[in-house]
């Protein structure tokens, strides 16, 4: 049953960031909820569901982007795995561990994903505003799809 | 394996082995699932090279982000994609801006049936406005308050074009002029109409052929009352009203409506009253000629006298 609930959960993220980006952005700019919930669920889950979770996220980026195919994907199985290493040395429960490793891991992942598109595709197109702000909206977001994801694990069972 | 709590007993080191076990088994996991999703994303990347599936993914990114709608347009994102589904998504777009005209068209449409309805109203008007025998102005009848309907109306035309306050306002129903009301507040621009159906407005009014002169007034609905009426009078249902040279507001001989019905008259009073169906409908008015009336300062109202 809980794998029913996964994959809700899964689209709904997926819809979300979909609807936020085309409806809620500022100055172009929106958090990145698949980033969020690929970091939470890395958090939450076990390593194997953790870097599971990371690629399908970043499947359903790849398939909202229309340049490279699979970059996020990679991105995000490396990142929930880093995670993974890190959360067995730090308390990633506690919000300052969050706000940190969001800010963190999301600058990682732009830069890891803009050499991908310079190894796969083409000349990077890096958007500076969107290096340097969207960590930050990712921060904000990253609490806020931690409490979700950790009800939604204690009420659903799911993660 | 060293066993994480040195001071236990043969059971706890058997499992503080299995726990070790356990995290070992788990990382292991760990490793084998990251280097299979790495290496399926891995392929991924290069698998796009093939036109199929960057055509699939094209599709259903295409269905699911709206920004890519726009994506025909620019070729930079359909690279390697088929004729024919390229061709596929120039015609959705085709689709979508055709039907924006066909929506645009539309309004058009309608908004050119309108202006043909009133290009063809005005041109009678504008017959008719040759054959008044009074001077005057078309005015466009701008703001009717629904909450008083049957009371009184703005109008385009101001002290600008010559507007005075209590200028005849006339309005034509069936190729004919009627009373509609006279000029009551002037504004540079714009001006108010009193109606004569306002319950605060009254015309003198002369009873065809005969020429009786009786007051019309207003009830605030659509109707008109004819009063004080010589109970002598043979009234008859269907007379033609019109003003009287007696009145000093309106010009003579304006039609101000037919008699509908006639009252007998009341044992305490010495005349009879009758209902008015007026010579204009208010609500099929859309313009309405003012006549210059250019009446004494004495008639005018005082505001307007002093601006004078």
């Amino acid at each position: 049953m809980s794998i029913i609930y996964e994959v809700v959960i899964y689209l709904a993220v997926g819809s979300t960031y979909w609807w936020w980006s085309q409806n809620l952005t500022v100055f172009g700019l929106a958090p990145n909820l698949m980033f969020a919930a690929a970091l939470c669920a890395a958090i939450l889950a076990g390593p194997v569901k953790g870097i599971a979770w990371g690629f399908f996220l970043g499947f359903y980026a790849d398939m909202l982007g229309s340049d490279m195919f699979g970059g996020y994907a990679l991105t995000y199985t490396l990142m929930a795995y880093g995670v993974y290493i890190i959360k067995r040395h730090f308390d990633m429960d506690s919000l300052f561990s969050q706000l940190v490793a969001s800010l963190a891991l999301s600058w990682l992942s732009i830069l890891f994903y803009q050499g991908l598109v310079i190894s796969f595709s083409r000349p990077s197109n890096l958007d500076l505003r969107v290096f340097l702000s969207e960590p930050f909206l990712n921060a904000l977001v990253v609490p806020v799809m931690f409490r979700i994801f950790y009800q939604l694990k204690r009420g659903l069972g799911v993660l | 394996m060293r066993p994480l709590f040195p001071g236990a007993g043969e059971h706890g080191r058997n499992g503080a082995v299995r726990t070790g076990q356990a995290m070992s088994r788990e990382k292991d996991a760990a490793n084998y699932a990251v280097v299979f999703f790495a290496a399926v994303s891995i392929l991924l990347l290069l698998f796009p090279v093939s036109k199929i599936a960057h055509t699939v993914r094209i599709a259903a990114s295409y269905s699911l982000y709206p920004s890519l709608h726009y994506g025909a347009r620019y070729t930079h994102y359909v690279r390697n994609v088929p004729d024919n589904f390229l061709l596929l998504l120039e015609t959705d777009q085709e689709n979508r801006a055709l039907k924006e005209k066909v929506r645009e068209l539309e309004v058009r449409l309608q908004n050119a049936a309108a202006a043909a309805g009133e290009g063809e109203r005005l041109a009678v008007e504008m017959g008719l406005s040759r054959a008044l025998p009074w001077k005057g102005v078309w005015a466009r009848i701008i703001n009717k308050t629904p909450a008083d309907w049957y009371g009184s109306f703005f109008v385009d035309k101001g002290a600008e074009q010559g507007v005075a306050i209590n200028d005849t306002v006339l309005g034509m129903e069936q190729g004919h002029a009627g009373l509609a009301g006279r000029v009551l507040e002037v504004y540079p621009k714009f001006s108010k109409v009193l109606l004569l159906t306002n319950g605060a407005a009254s015309a003198v009014g002369s009873i065809e052929p005969e020429g009786l002169e009786a007051l019309v007034e207003g009830k605030g609905t659509w109707m008109l009352k004819m009063n004080y009426i010589p109970e002598e009078a043979s009234l008859a249902e269907g007379a033609e009203v019109v003003t009287s040279p007696g009145g000093l507001l309106f010009p003579p001989g304006i039609p101000v409506g037919k008699v509908k019905k006639v009252y007998s008259r009341e044992s305490f009073m010495n005349f009879i009253t009758a209902d008015v169906v007026p010579s204009v409908n208010v609500n099929t008015l859309k313009e309405v000629f003012v006549v210059r009336r250019n009446l004494p300062k004495e008639l005018l109202g005082a505001r307007q006298a002093e601006k004078k």
